[in-house]
């Protein structure tokens, strides 16, 4: 668009509150302006056992042969999951998943959202994944919920007040403000990008109750009600999704956009030249790149493409927050394709 | 008037007995937003017009519905829900969804035509984490809500941690209840409380308050369910499928429901209520959302009163009578429509404001083929050539035509009858079978013909076919194969015995 003052007119003319309908694209990913919501199964990270204070705990149990009716040797495993939880995606911003049984931020990634494709399937077959059907991370993880809460209310942690509740949310302005209650007392949670610092998220939590609530002490203010506060983690892992099989075959044009468009790359990256969460791929190969940290331009080759593909945080492209994505481990013939296609793209193909 | 529209009123009044079916109702595709998966987990109007879908990966629309069903002009009223597979609209601008985990409103309390505050309405059952546990609802007709509770499947898994208590019997067995009143159906009443009211169901898919206040639920034919049952609730009953007993407070903890029936079906056969009609699993394979045909006539007088019952696995609309014989529901099922261009995967309905059609919302996702979308059936006037009811009589049933009785003899009639046992086999065959002859045939009005079966017992479902009537005309009968489940016989005190 040429004329950014008309850009500008555009995006505020959009009703903020209505966000993008889901469509068949099983990476669905929110923006800072448009969150989007999802309440659905979501993978567990590995969470300290502990932290499922309130979840009740299965186990394993016969296997059962339904054509004599009778339990046969071997047992089903559980698998891992939340069963029930929101998760809530700033774009690659931010990610977090807020569980409505321990009311609380269960654990908050950066770099995309939720690979759906095991539990919505194939958007032409329509299948899950038999068994292995949660939905998975796409991003850098950062940060896991501890078992005791940081949080204290009247000098007791947040974690020690009982009957956890979850009461609904309201969207304001379109970003989700949870409300639930515990120990008497009910609270409400806003959770924010801050794209000042990488890894990390805002939250505030407040209470219409006279209570003091406080972080990492339990001495405060009663007057306030009201907290505050940045979080800032490391990385925890990164994750791609489910693991497809492209079945690519030989490296080329054609399998590398299937694989731009099927890993979910397009999401963030353009091919012509319009503004996206990455930076445009039209025009990138063979180009000088101005970079975060650095006054030297770097050759946009073969080298560079690959390099951002499998470890992203490498070089960070200008004007682009670090670790808005996450590292993607491919076959050969992957990054191959992948390579020849951004290539193409280039040079308008 | 001009000539060729009288024309055309006095060849409908001539043929008034021999309407072609697709003459009297229209059935349109309506297009729902492009690129958006048509998944039609639930279906309502509101009271201020609106259609409302709720989609099951996330989202509901709203329209207000027109003529052309390629223009309908959708907003997304609300997004978010996990498998949202009920809803219903209390007030203008607001909704309720039944999804995975609660029943939850959305409300746009700011007029912008979007939902911006969502709360918990209810949420007194578990989550395991299987795929299969998704729920649905209905009004009560007194400010309350059924709510029916769906089971998990053995084709997935449990997670290691649960919404709720787990329990080690609820998890046995083929579809199972391993966390909190899976297989119930609950009430919540207008004040909010919440009442374990029904259980013993596999996945009752769908639950009906008709305007009498009388609730009705089908069931998924499957272990338990040898054939698609259609079951008048009642508070306190158990339906049959046992895994959902270990959330029944009178049921002893220590005990393994599945295995006890399954080694006890003299005791399961006392426990448990039989449905108000069987309808064998060629007629249907999954009922979904049962509805009433308006009582007004405005979806055609002929079938006025009468439910409609969806197959959500395969092209067709049941249609089941139902009637009270010595305090007992019992009734007759054949087709309201069967293929003519409507999906499979038919899973939730709704009337138009004016009754004169009929949503259908379609999904299957996750069970076959993808069949997934949303139809309308309008009716257009006409009265099809069918048999609108059959009443139960002491030595057989009478038939009521929709238009002039056909020629008819004894041999017109196949007669059989069968009963069918619920064990935890998936399915169930059909048992006691036996064929039966018209003895006797009697017209009793202009539309009613009377016939008496041959030994003619109670507990059976009675298969009646007549495979070649035609009407004067020439015209074939829109149905021509009917089951009747006869719990009673009027005026008999005899019971069969038999398994049923």
């Amino acid at each position: 668009m040429k004329n950014p003052a008309h850009a500008l007119f555009l995006l505020f003319a959009l009703p903020i509150s209505a966000g993008e309908p889901i469509t068949y694209d099983n990476l669905p990913l929110g923006s800072e302006s448009k969150p989007l919501l999802l309440s659905t199964y979501m993978p567990d990270p590995g969470l300290d056992e502990a932290y499922f204070a309130h979840h009740g705990k299965s186990a394993k149990s016969p296997k059962y042969n339904p054509g004599t009716g009778k339990d046969i040797p071997g047992e089903y495993d559980p698998i891992k999951g939340l069963p029930a939880s929101l998760g809530v995606s700033f774009g690659p911003a931010l990610s977090y998943a807020f569980d409505t049984v321990e009311c609380r931020i269960a654990y908050a990634w950066q770099g995309g959202f939720l690979d759906m494709y095991p539990y919505w399937g194939d958007p032409v077959r329509g299948s899950r994944q038999s068994y292995d059907y949660v939905p998975q991370l796409v991003g850098i993880l950062f940060h896991k919920a501890n078992p005791m809460s940081e949080i204290f209310v009247d000098g007791k942690r947040l974690t020690d007040l009982d009957h956890p509740k979850f009461v609904g949310y309201n969207l304001e302005n379109g970003t989700p403000a949870f409300l639930f209650s515990r120990g008497g007392h009910e609270f409400k949670l806003k959770v924010t990008p801050n794209t000042k610092t990488p890894l990390s998220f805002s939250f505030t939590l407040s209470s219409p109750d006279k209570i003091a609530i406080t972080y990492d002490t339990p001495n405060g203010d009663r007057t306030t009600n009201t907290l505050t506060r940045t979080v800032t983690g490391t990385a925890l892992g990164n994750f791609q999704g489910f693991p497809r099989d492209m079945k690519i075959k030989e490296a080329s044009v054609a399998n590398g956009r299937k694989l731009f468009d099927g890993l979910g790359c397009s999401a963030c990256h353009s091919v012509d030249g319009s503004l996206g969460h990455g930076p445009s791929l039209a025009g990138l190969y063979g180009s000088k790149r101005p970079i975060e940290g650095t006054q030297e331009l770097v050759h946009a080759d073969e080298a560079y493409i690959l390099e951002s593909i499998k470890n992203p945080g490498a070089k960070t492209a200008k004007g682009f927050p670090p670790n808005y994505m996450p590292p993607y481990i491919l076959k050969d013939l992957e990054y191959q394709s992948l390579v020849l296609y951004i290539k193409s793209v280039a040079k308008g193909q | 008037m001009k000539l060729s529209s009288i024309l055309t009123l006095l060849a409908v009044v001539a043929t008034a007995s021999a309407d072609d079916y697709t003459k009297c109702y229209q059935l349109d595709d309506i297009a729902l937003p492009n690129g958006v998966p048509p998944e039609v987990g639930g279906l309502t109007f509101s009271s201020d017009g609106w259609l409302y879908v709720c989609l099951r990966r996330s989202d509901v629309f709203r329209a207000k519905p027109g003529e052309d069903p390629k223009a309908f002009d959708w907003k997304l009223f609300a997004s978010g829900f996990h498998n949202g597979c009920g809803i219903y609209s209390p007030e203008p601008g607001k909704i309720l969804v039944t999804q995975m985990s609660d029943l939850t409103s959305a409300t746009d309390t700011d007029g912008d035509g979007v939902a911006d505050q969502y709360r918990i309405v209810a949420d007194d059952w578990g989550l395991s984490g299987n795929y299969h546990e998704t729920n649905t609802f209905c009004p009560d007709g007194k400010g309350g809500y059924f709510l029916a509770i769906g089971t998990a499947s053995h084709n997935g898994s449990v997670f290691e941690h649960t919404k709720g208590e787990y329990s080690v019997f609820g998890r046995r067995g083929r579809n199972f209840s391993s966390v909190k009143n899976r297989g119930w159906i609950l009430h919540l009443d207008k004040n909010g409380v919440i009442t374990p009211w029904a259980s013993g169901f596999r996945m009752a898919n769908g639950i009906y308050t008709d305007p009498d206040g009388e609730t009705w639920s089908g069931d998924n034919q499957g272990d338990w369910k040898p054939v698609t049952p259609f079951y008048h609730i009642e508070k306190g009953n158990f339906y049959g499928h046992p895994s959902s007993l270990v959330w029944d407070k009178n049921w002893p903890k220590d005990k393994d429901p599945l295995l006890t029936y399954r080694n006890d079906l003299d005791a399961y056969n006392k426990h448990r209520t039989e449905a108000a009609v069987l309808v064998p699993y060629t007629v249907c394979r999954s009922a979904s959302e049962p509805i009433m045909i308006p009582r007004n006539g405005s979806f055609g007088a002929h079938y006025a009163g009468q439910y409609i019952l969806p197959d959500n696995n395969g092209t067709r609309l049941c249609r089941i009578m139902v009637e009270k014989v010595d305090g007992v529901y019992q009734g007759m099922v054949t087709y309201l429509q069967n293929g003519g261009g409507l999906r499979s995967g038919n899973n939730r309905v709704a009337f138009s404001p004016d009754g004169k059609s009929l949503y259908v919302g379609q999904t299957v996702r996750g069970w076959g083929a993808p069949a997934e979308g949303l139809q309308r059936i309008t009716y257009k006037g006409g009265t099809p050539f069918d048999i609108s009811t059959i009443h139960i009589t002491p030595d057989g049933f009478r038939l009521t035509f929709t238009g002039d009785i056909p020629d008819l003899s004894a041999n017109s009639f196949q007669v059989s009858s069968a009963t069918y046992q619920p064990t935890w086999v998936y399915g169930g065959v059909a048992q006691n079978k036996q064929k039966h002859s018209v003895n006797k045939l009697a017209k009793t009005d202009e539309h009613t013909v009377a016939i008496s079966i041959t030994d003619f017992v109670p507990e059976k479902v009675y298969e009646i076919k007549l495979p070649d009537l035609k009407a004067a005309d020439g015209s074939l009968l829109n149905n021509n194969i009917f089951h009747y489940t006869v719990h009673k016989i009027p005026g008999a005190s005899k019971r069969s015995g038999l398994p049923f």
